[in-house]
């Protein structure tokens, strides 16, 4: 196990931790897939309105590469798709009828014997056929990863430091042969898996120290892969590496054992807005409203896959592709009487301007901005937190000059799109959006 | 608390868009902001922002300075009294120095707030609250009896060709108080510099009573007789060391007091607020370019170059200057590094400039915008440097 430092970041203390305890959620009675939410792609959908649908059926395929195709979580038939403006395709919601599986499987059952014997293009095959080739996703842009392409390695993070996700040490629960199947699996796809854990869960590194191969110590997002690669590089030949979480490992691994399309899903479920943030066992593409209970606040953001590099879901929607945690946070309502001079003992910062910066008790947090857009003072706060030592008060303003050899020798592409500039920026300039508004069209130009 | 709350959603619809008043809607703003925090939900990435912002940055760096302020009217209030012969007890000076300072300060707030209005009108912009803080700064530059008609030409050029010329607070690169002091200090020589404008007679006097010194500390020792050392020629007139930590002598409205200046930076630097790396710099750039001249300094040169180092940060607005002055995050280096090459050469250049120009007693001002000017070009090697480092990703 190899030890390395993120010496930069930001650790978050909120309230709302979930509790240490797993429910079991009932079968939902719809579940949906989320193309507008999956990267890059232009869905071509395979069904319509009224379909009848059995778990692993075909729902839409990506239009670039009809490979990488997207699977029904759930048997039934198609209740609805929705459309947002020009006609992006919101949601694919399946009404379920019965959680039995197919007579058929997809592909054929891989067993652990012949994992290291199976050839490369077959288990590609296997994995675009079996609908979860999409979990693994190509730095620096996080799209799909391509099948015609070998990476220089894989990362799989074993970690979750965004309030709130589920830690490995919950999902990997009695799993531990699956995940090592799994790993071995990737290993057929390159030979160099990087498996990083945080070394602060000591019992889990324990456990789990033979698949372990680095221990990354450090704050929030020191769990990116991005921020992994970028410490432990040797050239540029590695940028183009590919990542999966820990969690999709296991759908991964019990789709090539068993040949059918995995359906199981562990959420967090937290926040100050929920009345009992914990951990909730359901299904890929679950409903919010299943996976919530009540909901402790009047006005409440739903942020999907963590309150940094999340998206604001749509409570009556569902859960996406990806995204294994809900965090429910009040919307702000009024402004605090007399914030400026109040010494700020209840209020979350990077900075030290507050005095709850001399205490370490989690805090409650709203969406509210905290205060009118400025022109960038220079006060160096993004450049301190930047985990992969970017420059972002002078990036952003390379962005917008349209400087593009500069803003790309600045290591634009090796943002993590962590959002820890824009956290700590006082005067609320959105330059995590820049960033990766500024990546996605380089990614275009490129293409 | 409702009270207030009712007061401004009832204000509120005049000033936004539709409105009869909206183009005055950043000054609404500004008002509304100092008594509610502002509303307005992230759009996402990330969903959660800190809770500073930078009305409250900048406001602490105005509760770093309202006691050189305080510390100023009673310095201002004490030597107009002394240099007049009148009793020295606490009520009448601090009445007097009220007197002379309070209009300064509320000429330039109420002019530096007029051209931030008007420019934030034309502009479409909120309020920026650098304005506050260089509104602070620039009277406690000025001599206390600069007329009141100078102070607001000072602010007023400082703020329009400092800052807003260049879009405003965050584009300058030139520190707008001291872009106001220098055109002052170059349009108006004569109530700017010079041994009597540092004090302000009371009671109609004309003249300093006897005893009085009224020559700063720098004057006083760039005017060091050659067979005494600058030292002894201070302390004879009453500069001691230990008078010029305390700061209770002649000089600038705010500036005089090195004590403060510490305190100040101590509680700037803990907040995170004022660069620690600026301050050092300058403090070191002070230091060694004093011992460096001691070393070069031999029997027949000015006793000037023998100065004690020490003696450059007590005296006159070096300390002020350093503290708070370079650590204007605008228009000091963006870049981490090259701020201690920015401190050190602020500091060095002050000690340059008071000891081998004699047109010029203090250098701290010139020194910084000086500095001003070189940054991007510091800012440009870093980023190259650093640049070079990296394991590129394109």
């Amino acid at each position: 196990m190899i030890s390395i430092r993120s010496p930069k970041g930001y650790d978050f203390s909120i309230q709302g931790a979930p509790q240490d305890l797993v429910e079991k959620a009932p079968l939902p009675a719809t579940v949906g897939v989320l193309p507008e939410r999956i990267p890059f792609i232009k869905p071509r959908l395979a069904v319509k309105s009224g379909d009848p649908v059995a778990i692993g059926d075909l729902l839409f395929t990506d239009k670039s590469d009809d490979r990488i195709r997207f699977l029904s979580p759930g048997g039934g038939h198609v209740e609805a798709i929705h459309f947002g403006p020009r006609r992006v395709i919101r949601e694919v919601v399946i009404r379920c009828a019965s959680d039995d599986e197919p007579a058929q499987s997809l592909t054929t059952p891989i067993t652990p014997q012949d994992i290291d014997r199976c050839p490369r293009a077959d288990l590609v095959a296997h994995l675009l056929k079996g609908g979860v080739w999409p979990l693994l996703q190509s730095l620096p842009f996080r799209a799909i990863a391509d099948p015609e392409v070998q990476p220089p390695a894989i990362y799989v993070g074993l970690d979750a430091r965004e309030p709130f996700q589920v830690p490995p040490r919950r999902y990997l629960e009695g799993h531990k042969a699956l995940f090592e199947f799994g790993l071995r699996a990737l290993r057929r796809l390159c030979p160099t898996v990087h498996v990083h854990a945080d070394p602060a869960d000591r019992a889990f590194c324990d456990a789990h120290q033979e698949v372990i191969t680095h221990a990354v110590r450090g704050r929030y997002p020191a769990d990116d892969p991005g921020v992994v690669l970028f410490h432990i590089r040797r050239s540029s030949e590695d940028n183009p590496s590919w990542f999966i979480k820990g969690q999709d490992v296991l759908l991964l691994a019990e789709m090539l054992q068993t040949g059918r399309y995995p359906t199981k899903r562990l959420y967090a479920v937290a926040g100050t807005g929920v009345a009992n943030p914990r951990y909730v066992a359901s299904r890929l593409g679950a409903p919010l409203k299943s996976l919530l209970g009540a909901v402790a606040c009047s006005s409440p953001r739903y942020a999907l896959g963590g309150i940094l590099r999340g998206y604001a879901g749509d409570p009556d929607g569902h859960m996406g592709f990806y995204e294994t945690s809900v965090t429910v946070l009040p919307e702000p309502e009024t402004g605090d009487f007399l914030t400026l001079f109040r010494p700020g003992l209840d209020k979350p910062t990077y900075s030290r301007t507050f005095l709850s910066a001399l205490r370490r008790t989690p805090l409650a947090m709203t969406t509210n901005v905290n205060g009118g857009r400025r022109a960038c003072i220079a006060c160096g706060y993004c450049a301190e937190v930047c985990p992969v030592n970017i420059w972002p008060q002078m990036t952003f303003k390379s962005i917008l000059a349209e400087e593009v050899e500069e803003y790309l020798a600045h290591g634009l592409l090796d943002c993590v799109e962590c959002g820890l500039c824009s956290y700590v920026c006082p005067s609320k300039i959105e330059l995590a959006a820049v960033l990766r508004d500024a990546k996605h069209a380089y990614r275009k130009e490129q293409a | 608390m409702n009270v207030l709350r009712n007061i401004f959603d009832a204000l509120r619809p005049r000033f936004e868009e539709g409105g009869p008043y909206h183009k005055l809607y950043a000054f609404y703003e500004a008002i509304e902001t100092i008594f509610f925090g502002p509303v307005e939900p992230t759009k996402g990435l990330p969903h959660v922002r800190d809770s500073l912002d930078v009305k409250r940055f900048m406001a602490l760096v105005i509760v770093a300075l309202i006691p050189h302020l305080c510390f100023g009217i009673y310095n201002t209030g004490f030597q107009s009294r002394l240099a007049s012969g009148l009793a020295t007890s606490f009520g009448p000076v601090v009445w007097c120095g009220v007197w002379l300072v309070m209009p300064m300060v509320i000429v330039t707030y109420v002019v530096g707030f007029a051209w931030e209005i008007l420019f934030a009108v034309v502009r479409k912009h909120e309020i920026s609250e650098g304005l506050f803080v260089s509104c602070m700064l620039f009277p406690l530059t000025l001599p206390p009896g600069t007329p009141l008609w100078q102070v607001a030409l000072g602010i007023s050029f400082g703020i329009v060709i400092g800052k807003e010329v260049f879009g405003g607070t965050g584009r300058n690169f030139l520190n707008p108080a001291l872009t106001g002091r220098a055109f002052l200090y170059f349009a108006y020589p004569a109530s700017l510099s010079g041994d009597q404008v540092w004090t302000v007679l009371s009671a109609g006097r004309t003249s300093v009573v006897d005893a009085f010194t009224a020559a700063t500390p720098l004057s006083v020792s760039a005017s060091t007789p050659a067979t005494q050392t600058v030292e002894e020629t201070l302390s004879s007139v009453g500069y001691s060391a230990l008078k010029l930590f305390g700061g209770l002598y002649p000089g600038s409205v705010g500036g005089t007091a090195t004590v403060l200046c510490l305190l100040g930076g101590l509680f700037l630097i803990f907040l995170g607020i004022a660069s620690y790396r600026i301050i050092l710099g300058g403090v070191l750039g002070v230091l060694c370019t004093g011992f460096f001249m001691n070393l070069v300094a031999g029997p027949d040169s000015a006793p000037y170059l023998s100065l004690n180092p020490f003696y450059h940060l007590l005296m006159g607005g070096s300390a002020f200057g350093i503290v708070y002055m370079t650590t204007d995050p605008v228009t000091a280096t963006h870049m981490k590094h090259v701020k201690w090459v920015y401190g050190f050469m602020c500091g060095m250049l002050t000690v340059l400039i008071r000891v081998f120009n004699p047109a010029f007693p203090e250098g701290v001002g010139l020194a910084i915008l000086f500095m001003n000017v070189f940054n991007p070009l510091l800012d440009h090697i870093e980023v190259q440097i650093r640049m070079r480092r990296r394991i590129p990703n394109v």
